[in-house]
This record gives C-alpha cells, structure tokens and sequence, in this order.
C-alpha cells in the first residue's frame, strides 16, 4: 500500500472525508425530460470543494531508478531520502503517491512529471 | 569503455565517439518525426503523452489536450537544442568534443530520456522478457542502445547530483 508523504505548503488542510463519490442532484429531479447524469461536477466541487487529488507515479521498465529519483527531488523539492523511498516503493509495489493537491496544483505536478518521462497520473483522493 | 561525460569549469565536457553522434542523430530524427506525425496509436506517442487522469476518461482526454502542446513543444525544442548541441562538437584526439553549459546537461538528461522511452516503446519493452530474447535477435540491439544511453544518464545524474565529484565507477545502473 501507499503512504502519504507530507509536502511544503500544507497537505491535508480543510480535507473532507467522504466516501460516496457519485452526487445524486436536486436539478435532475427538477427537469424529469433532462438527461439523468450520474455525475455532477459542479454540485460535488460546491460539497467538497477541499478533496484533494493524489498525484501517483507509476512504474515503468525504462526509466532509471536514479533518474526517478532525481526528478522526485526537482520537481518537488524532497530531501533524497524522501525520494529514494518514494523511488523504491514505484520500483516495489508498481506505484507510490508522491502529492496530493488541489486540482491545478496536482494538474501542474501531472504536467511536469511527464515533461521528463515519468508516467504520472492524477485522480480525486478517496 | 571511457565516460562520455566529465566536469569541465562550471559544465559538463562531453567526449562522444563519432559513430555515437551519428546514433544521436539517427534517433533524434527518427523521434522527431514521430513527434510530428503525432499519430495517437503510435505506441511511442502513447508512452511520451501518457494518461494524466486515472480512473476518469472524460477528464483525461480534457486534460491530455490542455496538456498535449506545451508537452510536444518542450519535446521537440529539446531535440532541436540536442541537434545544436552536437552541431558545436568539434575532433579532438578521434573523438568529438563539446561543452555544456548552463541547463544543458540537464537538458540533455531529458532528452536522453525521451530517446530511451521511445525506443522502449517501439520495440515494446512492456512485455519482453530480456532472458528470452535470442542473441542474433534485432531487438538485442535496440536493448544495447537504451543500456548505452542508459549509462550516459547514470554519468550526467552523478554529475549533476554530486558537482565535485568525477565519478569514480564505471558502473551501469539498474532499472526501475
């Protein structure tokens, strides 16, 4: 399993817990001839508008090991054994959760991650 | 086998033997046009545009397009800078040399990178088994290729994490 690695700038903070993900919304009922949307984004951000999204980094077979960890440290800014660890548990378990962020700062993180060849990818924190 | 790269001044002096030039070039171009034909199918173009959300389509075909041109641009301008960057090589003792200063071995990382990724997905990296693979077989050298700039990585990594240090080991890495 993943563990959380605290990060500059205050993780966590405001986090609602919350464990149904899929919103049913007062408009839909209102409009019966709309389509029924199982998801409404407007009205889950308005809910919880502090969830953050995890930003995982996700194993590959070409990327070195020493390279991961040097583009952990420079992106974001964690002491090498924070990233040696992050790297070996990508390299053991297949992926390691390096942020967890609002949506641009994780989008931000998502874009440069992949700027230097790792795959990363971001989704909404459970 | 001598290192490619050694500290010179504030940068990095690189000392390639010529046909490795001409592998850089071969397969800077090859990436380049792959890059420019952007077929989404292409697994290179998979691997180098890779899913930026999970779990969620919608939101990742919107997000890889917000992303995809700053991507491609940073992509090909680094290609481009490793075309100037072996442009300035100059023979020295049957070898050519050239200076990178700034963020240009850095830059060069990147870019290795890049190369290494694309020739891992070309030839499907995912699902080969090294053991498996014969030893007249085509892809032994392909594998060679990455191992090759694999190392030159592992030379800027040490370079770069560690300044001072030359690097006393001719060690290859290992890989994730």
């Amino acid at each position: 399993m993943t563990s959380r690695v605290a990060l500059p700038g205050g993780l966590g903070r405001g986090r609602v817990t919350h464990g149904a993900s899929t919103v049913s919304t007062p408009r839909a009922s209102s409009a019966p001839d709309a389509p029924v949307r199982e998801r409404e984004p407007e009205v889950e951000e308005r809910i919880e508008p502090d969830r953050p999204w995890d930003v995982i980094v996700w194993d590959d077979p070409v990327n070195l090991m020493s390279y991961v960890v040097f583009v952990l440290r420079r992106v974001f800014g964690f002491s090498e054994p924070v990233a040696h660890k992050l790297m070996l548990e990508v390299h053991n378990l297949g992926k390691a959760l390096v942020a967890s962020e609002p949506r641009e700062r994780a989008e931000m993180y998502v874009s440069q991650l992949h700027g230097y060849g790792l795959q990363a990818t971001m989704e909404r924190s459970s | 086998m001598s290192r490619v790269f050694r500290p010179h001044g504030d940068g990095i002096r690189a000392q390639f033997e010529p046909q490795e030039v001409e592998l850089l070039r071969t397969l800077e171009q090859g990436i380049a046009q792959t890059l420019e034909r952007g077929d989404d199918a292409d697994p290179v173009i998979e691997r180098l545009f890779p899913t930026a959300v999970a779990g969620d389509e919608e939101a990742d075909t919107e997000l890889r397009r917000l992303l995809r041109d700053d991507l491609l641009e940073a992509r090909q301008a680094g290609l481009r800078a490793l075309g100037e960057i072996l442009d300035r090589a100059r023979p020295h003792r049957g070898r050519l040399r050239v200076d990178l200063v700034d963020d240009e071995p850095l830059l060069v990382l990147g870019v290795l990178n890049d190369l290494r990724l694309a020739i891992g997905a070309r030839i499907g990296i995912e699902h080969l088994d090294r053991e498996d693979i014969p030893d007249d077989d085509a892809l032994r050298y392909r594998l060679a290729v990455m191992d090759h700039l694999g190392w030159w990585q592992e030379q800027l990594l040490m370079l770069l994490a560690h300044p001072d240090d030359a690097g006393s080991t001719d060690e290859q890495g290992d890989w994730t």
